[in-house]
């Protein structure tokens, strides 16, 4: 199986993705994550509104045998959430990159993009 | 260093991801735990649990040892017949959970995961100490232990050998000639499934055995299956997991298994259990649904009205409901069929009901 980094994002090393539009950020985990993860069964999202801080719990995401936390790759405020994968948390392993992003995020400290990886950084990781 | 099943590097060429079980590297699963959990439900699925301990019980007071060390009354239990039961502290909590199989002269018992010095000594001690000619061997590295499990189980394996399998009752056990090789078959399973169980010695025959019956199995589409599906296809029918259920030293009673206490003979705790029992004040394993979403999960606290009564000692998603399923211990006032209780994950209260095991019923195949 090919694991897919994209080019056009950016990455942690804990295996989220990063996509930046203007002053918002979409976030996901990476095809890797959840091909290690297997079945995704349950996805938890935060509230729209939430104020959070770089490497705050941002959501939980949980296959059938495990709990896995996803922190946040930076600070900001929750604009937006994929309701969706409350009732087809599937989609993740579907669609990392696409139907399966996890929220939006208004983005506080623009300083804080340069600690993320690029994609050559990422795929050298994995 | 993990131990390692002796069909280790097939399991890596079928893809299998691996786990460390009690000290034992093996297959958590090959790619999806729930599609190997729906394929055991609906088909057949092959395991290799060769985790689980293997103990020969020989002597002339095999039986009497077994009858001593257990709660069953071995002498019930002919030749070809095998007996799920638990060895007990002199307090009553559960040493090890196992099922014994009397074969001809002698019986072979199958602890857990790295249970089998533990067991070994407590039952070699125990023959010591009441003068019982029994002797007790650990030859847990000397078999390969293999599941095959699921609704097709027999019509795969019956291609392997001469044997008619529906003359092996439900827990019986016998010596039988399957793919050319000589082993010990029970009908016996931890999915709720029909299924068998092999004891495979010597070991090296045991990758020649699985693969042939993969290809047995291929027109029912037979798929390896790892340990992840192995314990949710057993809790989804409210089966015990020793090192979960038996947690901190639980009682037989407490884990609601009076249905394999045999009162009419002597045991090693059961005094202790007529004293618990005659108290009646004890936590009992309950068996919960979620309501809402969430998953429980081993550890999680279970409340009434706010206040704790209780805690989860095992939980999970189940793949046939699609909906959260947990056992846990609660006090006996909260644990009424249907009555609702919270349990709490992160934080958070989830209404979860009281239900009689199983969580899926016999028959749910055939309502798909």
């Amino acid at each position: 199986m090919v694991i897919e980094v994209r080019d056009n994002l950016k990455y942690t090393d804990t295996h989220e993705w990063i996509k930046i539009q203007g002053n918002t950020a979409i976030i996901g985990i990476t095809d890797h994550a959840q091909s290690q993860l297997t079945d995704i069964v349950f996805v938890e999202l935060p509230e729209i509104g939430k104020e959070i801080k770089k490497e705050d719990e941002l959501c939980i995401v949980e296959s059938v045998k495990s709990v896995t936390e996803i922190y946040a790759p930076i600070s900001g405020k929750i604009v937006n959430v994929n309701k969706h994968l409350e009732e087809t948390p599937e989609t993740i392993n579907e669609s990392p990159y696409d139907k399966g992003w996890l929220v939006e995020i208004e983005i506080a400290d623009e300083s804080e993009i340069k600690d993320l990886l690029d994609a050559v950084s990422y795929k050298k990781m994995i | 260093m993990a131990n390692k099943s002796p069909i280790h590097e097939l399991h890596k060429k079928l893809g299998a991801k691996f786990t460390d079980f009690s000290g034992f590297e093996m297959p958590i699963h090959y790619g999806s735990i729930k599609d190997e959990h729906l394929t055991v439900r609906k088909n057949v699925g092959l395991f290799d649990v060769s985790h689980m301990s293997n103990i020969w019980i020989t002597g002339d007071g095999a039986e009497n040892l077994i009858t001593l060390t257990t709660v069953e009354d071995a002498s019930k239990i002919e030749n070809k017949k095998s007996q799920y039961t638990v060895i007990l502290r002199d307090n009553g909590t559960v040493i090890d959970d196992t099922i014994f199989m009397h074969l001809e002269d002698k019986f072979m018992i199958i602890p857990n995961a790295g249970r089998a010095k533990t067991v070994t000594e407590w039952l070699n001690k125990k023959a010591e100490e009441n003068n019982i000619c029994a002797t007790c061997e650990d030859v847990s590295r000397e078999y390969v232990i293999l599941a095959i499990q699921g609704p097709k189980s027999r019509d795969t394996l019956q291609k392997l050998t001469k044997t008619d399998l529906k003359t092996i009752g439900f827990f019986g056990c016998q010596y039988i000639n399957l793919a050319g090789i000589e082993c010990i078959i029970s009908h016996t399973g931890y999915t709720g499934e029909l299924g068998f169980e092999l004891q495979i010695t010597p070991v090296d025959q045991a990758k020649d055995i699985f693969k042939k019956i993969l290809e047995a199995g291929k027109e029912y589409g037979i798929k390896p299956i790892g340990l992840g599906a192995r314990d949710t296809l057993r809790l989804e029918k409210g089966f015990i997991l020793a090192g979960n259920e038996f947690e901190g030293g639980r009682t037989p009673l407490e884990a609601v298994m009076s249905w394999i206490i045999n009162w009419d003979h002597d045991f090693i705790g059961k005094y202790a259990l007529l004293k618990q029992k005659e108290k009646g004040d004890y936590e009992r394993l309950t068996c919960l649904v979620c309501q809402e979403k969430g998953i429980p999960r081993h550890g999680f606290e279970i409340q009434r009205d706010g206040k704790k009564i209780g805690i989860v000692s095992s939980g999970t998603i189940s793949p046939c409901l699609n909906t959260g399923i947990a056992m846990g211990y609660c006090h006996p006032d909260y644990r009424e069929k249907d009555s609702i209780n919270d349990i709490i994950i992160r934080g958070k209260p989830v209404k979860s009901k009281v239900i009689k095991p199983p969580f899926v019923p016999k028959d749910w195949k055939n309502n798909q």
